[in-house]
């Protein structure tokens, strides 16, 4: 049984995404895109382990595992750092966003983990800066590999927007619908599970996906992110040495 | 506390501390490093209390630290305990840092920051285990405010941290199949320097097929994980791969502080 399906009232946060100018909407979803080329479908985020183990099995527990990396694992504390990275850029302050940036690169939970933010950061920007060029992407970019700082998934995301201004509550919740729906397609396919049951785990996360966008947008100090699913970075970490394996992490 | 080389031998440099916090430096018989023993005459810690350690280790210097007993976090219905540690290790020094157990129990609040710092080829070995709940008694973590922070540095330089944490009204995470899965103890190894990566293999056949614990290596960076339903095994395993990557690591005899042989 699936619950949690999302259908509180509309908050002051939906209505203000009602209002976003229509070129950033579509450069929005373009990016968040299953097509755009940052080798989504590539990771499992430990899930590949959990079905494995049989800890996930069927779409209710599916649900669970991805809800939890929403509401405690690293899709929470990333939309925190994607807040805070973004409103860095947008006030182009360079040493604020360059700390984050250190932050997010240093906060991943196993060698997978870091591979799977880190190469999905790094082809997220270069596509974003070969196909919607700004000087602004640039320079964030070569600041960030001036001092070494691998860029981390949602820190490339928060560049992109806040140069081709996205309005930061848009993509938050398009970035934790992304994360979220790779997810489930990935257990999708590992269950595997029909494309029906798919779409209604998919249902069932608006709500998480929301309140996950919400604790993110009100995180104004990088001292107050931390994630509460030690589960999944043990199941991360076991995967390295998953005998089987489709998925790279 | 700071500790330096003396032509070859690790010798205190520097010692201040203050009640409830005492620091003992028993002859470390069979080992060839010097032993630091923490120990806290208060018996546990109470909301509102703040302990602060820090270990520096001027390279080439080596020790190992650890405690006397479990720390216990009692109940507290109004501030948190705070704990913040710093181990500071020089170029070429070496650093066990191997503390007992902290025991949570309900209703307590605990906020712990471990800061660790290496300059150039510094080599470091931490290890922390929590326990949530007095098992023995069969109680529970019900409620309960917990973070654990973890930075590690290198010349400056942040290159790996890890922020756990859940606040008072959030501890049923730890039982949420993806959360904690109802462990009653984890722990959190992490050997860092040179030639760290190269004791991956030897750590994962040691460890096995196991579930409840597992290693990774995030560039110099071996970073072990465990969470089990029992503390008793989980103190057993860290032992074990502690005495394995002293030997093998270290130079140093395979051989633990009598307060780990319980």
């Amino acid at each position: 049984m699936i619950t949690g399906i999302g259908m509180d009232t509309r908050t002051a946060m939906d209505t203000a995404i009602t209002a976003t100018d229509p070129a950033a909407w579509s450069r929005l979803l373009a990016w968040m895109s299953p097509s755009f080329p940052t080798g989504a479908f590539s990771y499992s985020h430990g899930l590949e382990t959990a079905v494995e183990d049989g800890a996930v099995h069927d779409a209710a527990t599916l649900c669970a595992y991805v809800e939890t990396v929403l509401a405690h694992g690293a899709g929470r504390a990333d939309a925190a750092l994607l807040a805070l990275a973004w409103r860095a850029q947008a006030r182009d302050d360079n040493e604020g966003l360059a700390e984050i940036a250190e932050l997010a690169a240093a906060m991943r939970g196993s060698a997978e983990l870091a591979l799977e933010s880190h190469a999905q950061g790094r082809a997220f920007l270069s596509t974003v800066r070969a196909a919607w060029p700004h000087a602004r992407l640039d320079a964030a970019a070569e600041m960030l590999a001036a001092r070494d700082i691998a860029v981390a998934s949602p820190i490339a995301v928060a560049i992109a927007g806040a140069v081709w201004e996205i309005p930061l509550d848009a993509l938050l919740l398009a970035h934790l619908h992304a994360v979220a729906a790779n997810l489930v397609s990935a257990g999708v396919r590992l269950v595997p599970l029909g494309q029906t049951d798919g779409q209604r785990v998919i249902a069932a996360l608006e709500a998480p996906i929301r309140m996950a966008a919400r604790h993110a947008a009100d995180v104004t100090d990088a001292d107050t992110v931390y994630a509460a699913a030690p589960v999944i970075d043990l199941l991360s970490i076991r995967h390295e040495t998953q005998y089987t394996r489709l998925f790279r992490s | 506390m700071r500790l330096r080389d003396d032509a070859g031998t690790t010798r205190l440099a520097e010692l201040w501390h203050h009640d409830p916090m005492r620091v003992l430096m028993p002859a470390a018989i069979g080992d060839a490093i010097p032993h630091v023993i923490l120990l806290n005459t208060a018996g546990g810690l109470v909301g509102g209390d703040r302990i602060a350690v820090r270990v520096e280790v001027t390279g080439p210097a080596r020790a190992l630290v650890t405690g006397q007993a479990a720390e216990k976090v009692y109940r507290s219905d109004g501030p948190a305990v705070e704990i913040e540690n710093a181990l500071v290790v020089g170029d070429g020094g070496w650093l066990e840092w191997m503390p007992q157990e902290t025991i949570l129990f309900d209703g307590c609040r605990l906020r712990r920051r471990l800061a660790i710092d290496l300059t150039g080829g510094a080599r470091c070995l931490v290890g922390e285990m929590v326990v949530f709940g007095r098992l023995a008694r069969g109680e529970r973590v019900v409620q309960a405010s917990f973070s654990d922070r973890w930075d590690l540095r290198r010349d400056g330089r942040l290159v790996w941290t890890d922020r756990l944490g859940f606040g008072f009204d959030g501890a049923a995470v730890l039982r949420a199949p993806f959360g904690f899965d109802g462990a009653a103890a984890m722990a959190t190894l992490v050997h860092a320097g040179p030639g760290a990566a190269e004791r991956l293999a030897e750590i994962r056949a040691l460890l096995g097929e196991e579930t409840g614990i597992a290693a990774t290596c995030l560039g110099d960076i071996l970073l072990v994980r465990a969470l089990m339903t029992d503390p008793v095994p989980l103190r057993r395993r860290l032992a074990e791969i502690w005495r394995h990557l002293r030997a093998e690591a270290g130079g140093l005899p395979a051989v633990l502080p009598r307060l780990w042989h319980i």
